[in-house]
């Protein structure tokens, strides 16, 4: 606050200076000297002094009679020195009279009748443009010379009356004119700045102020009178209404700038909402001046005007909120409100009513008006600022966004780089569970493939077991048998055609034979040839079934003859069949060589053949009424050729619903522990790594034919 | 001559089988299970070999159907091979005296054979014994209750001996019982 008085130590100085260092400041006013008429009929216009020396007339015992604010006409008399006055002038320093009309009368009669005013704008009186109406005194030989004025005015009317030298008015006038010239200067100049910041800046508060500035300009320029000077306005009915009107636009404007300045919606939400209502008065003020009630009208923007004071706490409120431009403002509007305070008192009276306390309110307007500005540019400032540490605020934030996204990120990478080394431990432990699954299967295929593997060593041991027993028992019978053969042959090889005892040998010899029953031995010995040879017929054809049947280990795919498998498959079924069932077997003689791999495809047959067997066992049906029949045939469809071997039998059937799951692992209709349902599954796998189609129908009670396509 | 019967499927088993031992038992052979019915029936045959997998019946159940009739015989299982359930099956219900695998070693064979011919002559020995303690035990317990009559139509011997003589042959009668018994 001191700080910003110290900026305006200057103007204020350079003010005082001008103000008070002023000899002419010190005026002489006639008031004491005056006698007043106040005459409230309007119809009394047109009287003339000569009708009003009767009336009461009363003292106003002060230098500068205040008459007020009344719609009433206002008579006054002077009475002058002939002698002494002549050739000097009758001023009436009040610029705003809207009516003024001076007589002077010598000893009762009416010399001079002058009019100025709004009704008269033409006659303005005046000695010069800074001038106040001034009235010359004739020079006249009159015993008793008196001046009466008529004063209407549609707002306050004062009359401050002297007699002066026109030499006297000329000097204060061009003074005057001076002040004014510097006080318009700085008005002029502060729009024109403040103008120029409005279009550079486009700050609505600049235009407002802008606004602010003609107004108070121009209520200043009406309250001196320069309006009428200057011929601003030509037309009576406005230039009766301009003190009113700039007084409205003032008041208006300043709640305006002072709302948007402050901020107050924002900081002073209370005052904001309290200026919004002295609108109000502004607005009925207009209406009445509209419709003629210049002094009520004037009363009200008074009124409203006196408001102005709660800008002093909306102000200091705000800027105690810490706002600087606020400080300005309160400063400045401080300044201008003491100025209409001395302005005010000047007019009751209260402080002496000078020179400078009438310029008392330009000069405070001035100085309001240059503290408004910097105020503004100390807005500017602070807006700058503000933005700037915006700016370095958003920079601010915008640097921790980053660092905090710079951190996130890396807390992110860190996630999914966490997140990857559980996906992959699951991942690795997923493919472990698959590779446990996987071999676990295996292990059930392997254990499927060992138990008919087991199931079938049975019956290739019995199957092999057997010629191998006849084959080693007949060797050793057959030894026997020919001990006993020799043993007739060293009696016949023996025996001497010149013995006499030759018929003796022969009868001993046949003795023998009959004794060793070389008859049977000898039918025996064919028997037990016969069974050599036969059994080892059988053991090479066992031994290449099983050579066959035991590609099961090889996957490589290569030619093979189905027929030759089916009947190794059955070289090895045999023995297991052999108490079950007789299997019909009819093999197709023209079959070509197909890829397979045989190993494989001996255990689809023998799956396929043993389910058969044992369908047939499940039944009442004796052994020879049971039946499997295993045939091949090539069949040509679309010229498409494929073989197709069918495997029927006569034993229970199955159901749709076992048909439906025949080929799911682990489905079985054995008891626990009997088969592992993998077979089947197996199978079908094989089937189709060999495009091999499947069809199968069955029907319970009556049997099941599968049959097998394979192209060729 | 001991007289064996021998039944398997495979003809040339039973002709190897005669041409080994013709020499010392009596060798009946037979790939059929009825005829081996009437040989039982009609010869005193001592053991009983059999085959298990045939196509008709299986060796147990062979044993199993000749048991009632001819218990004696001693029975013994000739075969390729046999899984463990066969076997338990022989020797539960078909209670047989001995398995033999095949290829056989006729030594062996031939000394199988004769044991179980003699436990077969064993067997038939102590039914016969048996049958004869058992008949003696009888005429001893008849003769003992005309004894027990006699004693009580006896005048001579006083109240208190006649008694002491009658529980004393019911003592006897008791205790000849327990044999009756086995």
């Amino acid at each position: 606050m001191i700080s910003i008085i110290r900026q305006f130590q200057f103007i204020i100085i350079v003010f005082s200076i001008i103000g008070f260092s002023n000899n002419a400041l010190s005026q002489k006013y006639l008031g004491l000297e005056l006698e007043l008429l106040e005459l409230t009929d309007a119809n009394v216009t047109a009287l003339t002094p000569n009708e009003l020396f009767d009336d009461v007339w009363v003292k106003p015992n002060v230098s500068v009679p205040n008459l007020g604010n009344s719609n009433t006409w206002i008579w006054a008399r002077l009475n002058l020195d002939p002698v002494k006055d002549a050739g000097l002038h009758v001023e009436i320093a009040y610029a705003t009279i809207d009516s003024l009309q001076v007589f002077m009368v010598c000893d009762g009669v009416t010399i001079s009748d002058q009019l100025v005013g709004v009704h008269n704008t033409n006659n303005l009186n005046r000695l010069n443009i800074g001038n106040y109406p001034s009235f010359l005194i004739p020079s006249i030989d009159c015993s008793n010379l008196t001046c009466y004025i008529r004063a209407w005015s549609g707002k306050q009317l004062l009359l401050p009356v002297r007699i002066e030298s026109s030499e006297k008015i000329l000097s204060e006038g061009h003074f005057r004119d001076v002040l004014f010239s510097i006080y318009l200067g700085i008005v002029m100049s502060l729009l024109l700045y403040n103008l120029f910041l409005f279009f550079s800046v486009k700050d609505k508060n600049y235009l407002h102020y802008v606004l602010f500035i003609i107004a108070i300009g121009g209520t200043q320029l009406v309250l001196n009178g320069y309006d009428r000077v200057f011929h601003l306005v030509s037309i009576p009915w406005i230039s009766l209404r301009m003190t009113h009107i700039f007084g409205i636009l003032g008041g208006v404007l300043t709640i305006l700038f002072s709302r948007n300045f402050l901020h107050l919606k924002k900081n002073a939400p209370f005052y904001d909402k309290l200026f919004g209502l002295l609108y109000i008065p502004y607005f009925v003020a207009t209406l009445l001046l509209v419709l003629g009630f210049y002094n009520t009208s004037y009363d009200l923007i008074n009124f409203s005007a006196l408001s102005i004071i709660i800008l002093i706490p909306a102000s200091i409120k705000v800027w105690r909120s810490g706002d600087v431009s606020a400080g300005y403002f309160l400063v400045g509007w401080s300044v201008f409100i003491i100025a209409v305070v001395i302005f005010a008192l000047k007019d009751f009276g209260i402080i002496p009513y000078n020179e400078a306390t009438i310029y008392a309110l330009p000069m405070g307007s001035a100085i309001e008006l240059v503290v408004l500005s910097l105020a503004l540019g100390s807005r500017i400032n602070q807006l700058k600022k503000d933005s700037e540490l915006a700016k370095e605020k958003e920079l601010n934030t915008s640097l921790l966004n980053e660092k905090i996204q710079r951190e996130q990120n890396v807390k992110l990478e860190q996630n999914v780089e966490e997140r990857t080394s559980e996906l992959t431990k699951t991942n690795a432990s997923l493919s472990e569970t698959l590779q446990n699954l996987r071999s676990t299967q295996e292990q059930l295929i392997q254990s499927e493939k060992l138990a008919s593997i087991g199931q079938l060593t049975a019956g290739i041991a019995h199957e092999l077991n057997n010629p191998i027993n006849y084959v080693s028992s007949s060797a050793v019978s057959l030894k026997r048998d020919f001990i006993d053969v020799k043993e007739i042959l060293s009696l016949i090889v023996n025996l001497d055609p010149n013995s006499e005892s030759l018929k003796e040998s022969i009868e001993s010899v046949k003795s023998k034979l009959l004794e060793l029953d070389i008859t049977f031995t000898v039918t025996e010995i064919d028997e037990l040839l016969e069974g050599v040879e036969d059994g080892a017929q059988r053991t090479a054809e066992i031994v290449r079934g099983l050579r066959i049947f035991s590609r099961m280990d090889g996957n490589q795919e290569i030619k093979a003859n189905i027929n030759e498998l089916l009947s190794s498959t059955l070289i090895i079924l045999r023995s297991n069949l052999k108490h079950v069932v007789d299997v019909d077997v009819d093999l197709s003689e023209n079959l070509p060589d197909i890829n397979c791999q045989p190993g494989k495809l001996n255990q689809v047959f023998m799956n396929i053949i043993t389910n058969a067997a044992h369908a047939t066992t499940d039944t009442d049906l004796k052994r020879s009424e049971r039946s499997v029949k295993v045939s091949t045939r090539v069949v040509t469809t679309d010229n498409v050729e494929v073989i197709q071997v069918e495997i029927s039998d006569n034993g229970v059937g199955m159901s749709k619903e076992t048909q439906a799951q025949i080929f799911i692992p682990f489905f079985t209709t054995k008891e626990v522990g009997k088969g592992t349902g993998l077979g089947l599954s197996i199978v079908q796998g094989i089937l189709e790594d060999h495009n091999a189609k499947v069809e199968i129908s069955s029907t319970m009670g009556e049997g099941t034919i599968f049959i097998l396509s394979f192209p060729t | 001559m001991i007289n064996v019967l021998y039944l398997d499927d495979e003809e040339h088993n039973l002709t190897s089988f005669r041409a080994a031992f013709r020499r010392d038992f009596t060798v009946f052979v037979t790939t059929e299970p009825s005829e081996a019915l009437s040989i039982l029936r009609d010869h005193p045959i001592e053991v009983v070999i059999s085959d298990q997998k045939m196509p008709s019946i299986s060796g147990v159940e062979f044993f199993e159907l000749i048991m009632p009739d001819y218990p004696n015989p001693v029975r013994m299982l000739l075969t390729g091979h046999a899984d463990i359930d066969a076997v338990i099956d022989a020797i539960n219900k078909g209670r047989i005296y001995k398995y033999i695998s095949k290829p056989w070693n006729e030594a062996e064979l031939r000394k199988l054979v004769e044991e179980a011919s003699y436990l077969y002559k064993t067997r038939t020995e102590s039914e016969a014994q048996a049958t004869d303690y058992s008949i003696k035990l009888y005429s001893s317990q008849e003769k003992l209750a005309v004894l027990s009559k006699d004693l009580a139509s006896c005048d001579e011997l006083s109240e208190d001996s006649r008694k002491a003589y009658s529980q004393r042959i019911d003592e006897l009668i008791e205790m000849l019982e327990v044999p009756k018994m086995l």
